[in-house]
């Protein structure tokens, strides 16, 4: 779980709070060091919110609290907070950062997930063909190309993906399986993935 | 592994396609989202033609064998269930030609029009109700209008569904009386503004807060409607002494027309005896 929430965590107290990457870190290490000592997730009530928001609002009363403690011991609290480059090019809120990285590192560990799952399955082709064509930055390469730059039949190409989607699927589902109380929680975090 | 956003976009929209391989259909685009998952209008190889292709988010409580178990000309038909590979569920209907419910509206059609679409979406609701299946989230995004003005009740409810909040009953628990809010509220909205207050009397009896004071059944609230349309009393409406006065005025126009000519009559022919 922590997994899962450590990026999202600390990129929300990042632009929320405006600080610095160390005491970001810092700030986040705390959260969950905190978190794990008082039992904190224990406490979660799906019937109220979802985990994530849960998190995200414990977060942002424990990096508040932190902050307002850290700006009265430099007595009178006019410090200057570095101003972050992402928070000058980036519309989004930091919520929605926050739901960003959320689903950026879920993928992030499914896609590992699924690349152990190949090699330990001896389908390193299939996920080769797969990083070649869904994780391409910019244009990606037609199935026919890659068809002949792996020497594979263009009908090989389209099965290679569709075995490594369904997998990815599956291992996303997986990661979210274990972060969430129950199936309708799991139902309404795979429509916020997909959606 | 490190993903950029247009990254991370494209494998959320692939992963979130379903996988068709090895059925016999062929996506051709997402057509809807339901409270269970998502509806895509798809190609059936075999037959050569269109359906509507429903995939469920999770393991799904028997949504496919309930309403396939519902024949009645306002419930789309399921054709056939099954399990795609990536182990969702998934059901094919029949696809339906035409407009939602809320969209019909646009074009103005008349009252009578309005609740003959009543009248068909609550003799499905009644028939479904024969059969111990409660609707849980009727409203105008989930009634369709055919081509040929037939009406279909669609998505019909599992237990996970909660409702949407203005076509919701308010009550946690979700029962047959449950749905005849939901018709109400359907009506509430098919209604003209302004509404002959009969029948915005009807869509509030529908609506009442305690389940207790609406409807006991769907028939009950078809029934009212039927009154109205037959100019009679409504349950639902204690009408004033100058209504009833009017109504009976106007369910008995010829009677009364032909009342005031003989009156008429008699009176010329009284005077013209006179001079």
């Amino acid at each position: 779980m922590i997994t899962i929430y450590w990026k999202p965590v600390y990129r929300f107290i990042r632009l929320k709070f405006q600080k610095n990457n160390e005491d970001a870190k810092d700030l986040t290490q705390g959260f969950f060091a905190t978190a794990l000592e008082r039992d904190f997730f224990t406490r979660f009530d799906p019937e109220k919110a979802s985990f994530r928001t849960y998190l995200r609002m414990a977060v942002e009363r424990f990096a508040a609290s932190q902050h307002a403690s850290a700006n009265r011991q430099k007595r009178g609290g006019d410090t200057e907070f570095e101003t972050l480059g992402e928070q000058a090019v980036s519309t989004e809120s930091p919520e929605q950062v926050f739901e960003r990285e959320w689903q950026r590192q879920l993928f992030c560990l499914a896609l590992g997930d699924l690349r152990a799952h190949s090699e330990g399955r001896g389908k390193q082709l299939e996920f080769q063909i797969f990083q070649a064509y869904d994780l391409a930055e910019g244009e990606r390469p037609s199935y026919a190309e890659l068809a002949r730059q792996y020497g594979v039949p263009e009908t090989s190409v389209t099965n290679y993906l569709a075995w490594a989607r369904r997998m990815m699927r599956g291992f996303v589902m997986e990661r979210l399986r274990g972060t969430t109380a129950g199936w309708r929680e799991l139902r309404d975090e795979m429509r916020r993935v997909w959606s | 592994m490190e993903l950029s956003d247009a990254v991370l976009d494209h494998l959320r929209s692939v992963a979130a396609l379903p996988d068709m391989s090895g059925t016999r259909y062929e996506l051709e685009g997402e057509i809807g989202r339901g409270g269970m998952g998502i509806v895509y209008a798809a190609r059936d190889r075999v037959l050569d033609r269109r359906v509507a292709l429903k995939v469920l988010d999770l393991t799904p409580a028997g949504e496919a064998q309930l309403i396939a178990a519902l024949e009645h000309p306002a419930i789309v038909p399921v054709y056939e269930a099954g399990t795609l590979p990536d182990g969702r569920e998934f059901y094919a209907m029949k696809l339906i030609k035409g407009a939602r419910l809320d969209h019909y509206l646009a074009a103005q059609p008349t009252l009578a029009e309005r609740l003959r679409l009543i009248w068909r979406i609550g003799e499905a609701l009644a028939y479904a109700h024969s059969h111990c299946v409660i609707h849980r989230d009727l409203k105008p995004q989930n009634v369709m209008v055919g081509e040929f003005g037939e009406v279909y009740v669609m998505d019909w409810g599992v237990k996970a569904i909660a409702g949407t909040p203005a076509f919701r009953a308010p009550e946690v628990l979700l029962d047959q009386r449950s749905d005849i809010y939901g018709l109400g509220a359907l009506l509430r909205f098919l209604l003209p503004d302004p509404n002959p207050p009969a029948l915005g009397a009807i869509a509030a009896k529908a609506m009442s807060a305690d389940p207790a004071a609406r409807y006991p059944e769907v028939r009950a609230l078809l029934a009212d409607i039927e009154r109205f349309e037959q100019g009679m009393a409504v349950e639902a409406w204690p009408e004033p002494p100058w209504h009833r006065l009017r109504r009976f005025a106007s369910r008995n126009a010829l009677l009364l027309w032909l009342l005031a000519s003989y009156t008429f009559a008699k009176f010329l022919i009284f005077f013209l005896r006179k001079f």
